[in-house]
């Protein structure tokens, strides 16, 4: 169970609606994004940790909790607009720079009902 | 499906609501505070345990890093005798300063084929004068206080703490990438790194102006080829260029050398030792 | 030395110059947001019945924005700290609001009356050394309808 499974007092879905309700009035776009940069302690114990493979437990950590935060500031523009559910949600993580990832999360806001 | 109602976007949440400069100012400290400490204590570190090598490794290292100077060496030539002879006569004064007792490989004396006026000393106690040094000095005290301000990098294991810092501080570098990630770091690390062989030249400058005057029992025209070979004077701007350059002295290092000539006590008038004839040339046989 | 006075002139050029341009920026797409907020954008619509539409065509908008040299000095102190990197978040927003108004701005003049099933893509397409400042590219591309 990640960080991002647990319930924010607003729907998101990655379906084109809300099973069971109805879109009652559509706000448009809504993202949220947030780029990160790994700290050199980490980096230095994922260069040992490539060496014997496995989980980078640090970087995972890392990546959940930054994109909590864009989901966060996702469902805050919905906020904004007075959407009470965010549908058709959708995940990008690209690389900004060297050492550096952005996790992007963007959906569509709307009211249901 | 319900209907489309445009609106507007009032705040920006995709932007943390800080300054840029505060945020600079936030990681410089952060980045300036951890990296002074991991600085300074790997700094003295290896310093320390470059000084602990044993001689003949260091007189390997020594020999190894003469071999791979783009500047041809003159050996057979009786000049490398009387420089040899006027570091001797040097080292038996360091007792008469008082200045502890040195520790490094006994002196391997080379000339190098170079028209500017240098001098340096390597690790493994290997001393090297440039011709144009030679050409250039008017007085045995002049030369004197060159070669004792090298026989005070030696004295303090100047070049065996050089190399431990700068073999641990590429090391580090390459492991964090910093080499790689802007050009802004390693010149923080330069300028520290300069600072630091300031430091080492004031404490070589003072080495050998107590020789000198150890030996010659005045230090009367010992500092006038630094005083010819004078940086230009270039008013606000001395400071910075004071911390980048080493070798030719700037003014203020010459006025705190004469100021403590006067706060010592030592003597500064005295008749000049005259250089053997022809020092500027191989062999003193006058060139043509 | 003359490598620190370049370097300090870089980051306050690239201070004084960047925020300047990033405001000037933030003003154009603040506006032409404003103006083309009649024209709703859905990142739905590949499912569903749309009744309204009689013809589809895809549009696709995209930016390349690039760091100033105060933006890439800050993010390399950060390499170091770890943690949020606040400058490139405007880059970012910047980049991806652009790609969007192009995408937006290209089927308004076609006629569509909204842009449906929108995707967004980025790449960082920095050249080879390490040290170079980071590019990167934002796209944003939908279906038009009308």
């Amino acid at each position: 169970m990640t960080s991002l499974s647990r319930p924010v007092n607003l729907i998101l879905t990655t379906l084109e609606g809300v099973p069971g309700k109805e879109i009652i009035e559509h706000y448009g776009l809504v993202q949220g994004s947030t780029i990160r940069a790994k700290h050199v302690g980490k980096d230095i114990m994922a260069g040992f940790k490539n060496i014997v493979g496995g989980e980078l437990k640090g970087y995972t950590e890392l990546l959940q909790e930054a994109r909590k935060e864009s989901v966060e500031r996702m469902v805050k523009q919905a906020q904004l607009l007075g959407a009470n559910a965010v549908v058709n949600v959708r995940f990008a993580t690209s690389s900004v720079a060297p050492g550096a990832a952005e996790l992007f999360a963007y959906g569509t806001a709307v009211k249901v009902q | 499906m319900g209907p489309y109602v445009p609106k507007e976007m009032t705040e920006e949440v995709n932007i943390t609501p800080i300054h840029p400069l505060m945020n600079l100012a936030h990681l410089f400290a952060t980045v300036a505070v951890t990296g002074l400490l991991i600085y300074g204590g790997l700094g003295i570190a290896a310093s320390q345990l470059a000084t602990r090598i044993g001689p003949k490794t260091e007189e390997k290292i020594g020999a190894a890093i003469t071999a791979s100077l783009p500047v041809k060496t003159v050996e057979s030539d009786s000049r490398v005798a009387y420089l040899e002879d006027l570091l001797s006569e040097l080292q038996r004064s360091v007792e008469t300063a008082k200045l502890g007792k040195a520790e490094y490989p006994p002196l391997k004396v080379r000339i190098l084929e170079m028209d500017a006026e240098n001098a340096m000393v390597s690790a493994g106690s290997y001393l090297m004068v440039t011709e144009g040094l030679l050409a250039a000095v008017t007085s045995e005290n002049e030369l004197a206080f060159v070669l004792a301000h090298e026989l005070g990098h030696l004295h303090h294991r100047d070049p065996l703490r050089a190399m431990g810092r700068s073999l641990v501080f590429v090391a580090l570098g390459s492991l964090l990438g910093i080499g790689q990630s802007t050009s802004a770091l390693p010149s923080v690390v330069n300028l520290a790194e300069l600072s630091y062989s300031r430091q080492q030249e004031t404490t070589a400058d003072d080495y050998a102006q107590a020789l000198i005057v150890a030996h010659y029992g005045h230090g009367a025209r010992s500092l006038g080829f630094f005083e010819r070979n004078r940086e230009p004077d270039i008013g606000a701007l001395n400071k910075l260029v004071e911390w980048q350059q080493t070798h030719p002295m700037s003014s203020d290092r010459i006025e705190r050398l004469k100021n403590r000539f006067q706060q010592k006590n030592w003597p500064t008038t005295g008749a000049a030792t005259p250089l053997p004839e022809n020092i500027g040339c191989a062999n003193f046989t006058s060139c043509n | 030395m003359i490598e620190l006075i370049t370097f300090l002139i870089l980051i306050g050029v690239g201070y004084f110059v960047g925020q300047h341009f990033e405001s000037q920026h933030y003003a154009s797409i603040k506006a032409r947001e404003k103006q083309t907020l009649h024209i709703p954008l859905m990142t739905f619509g590949a499912k569903q019945t749309l009744p309204h539409a009689h013809e589809a065509q895809m549009f696709v908008g995209s930016v390349v924005v690039a760091n100033d040299y105060f933006k890439t000095f800050s993010a390399s102190l950060r390499n170091l700290v770890g943690g949020r990197m606040v400058v490139y978040e405007s880059l970012i927003d910047r980049g991806r609001r652009e790609a969007v108004l192009r995408m937006k701005e290209e089927a308004i003049a076609w006629g569509a009356s909204q842009v449906i099933n929108i995707r967004f893509e980025t790449a960082n397409i920095a050249g080879q050394q390490a040290n170079q400042a980071s590019c990167v590219e934002v796209m944003a591309y939908g279906t038009g309808i009308r």
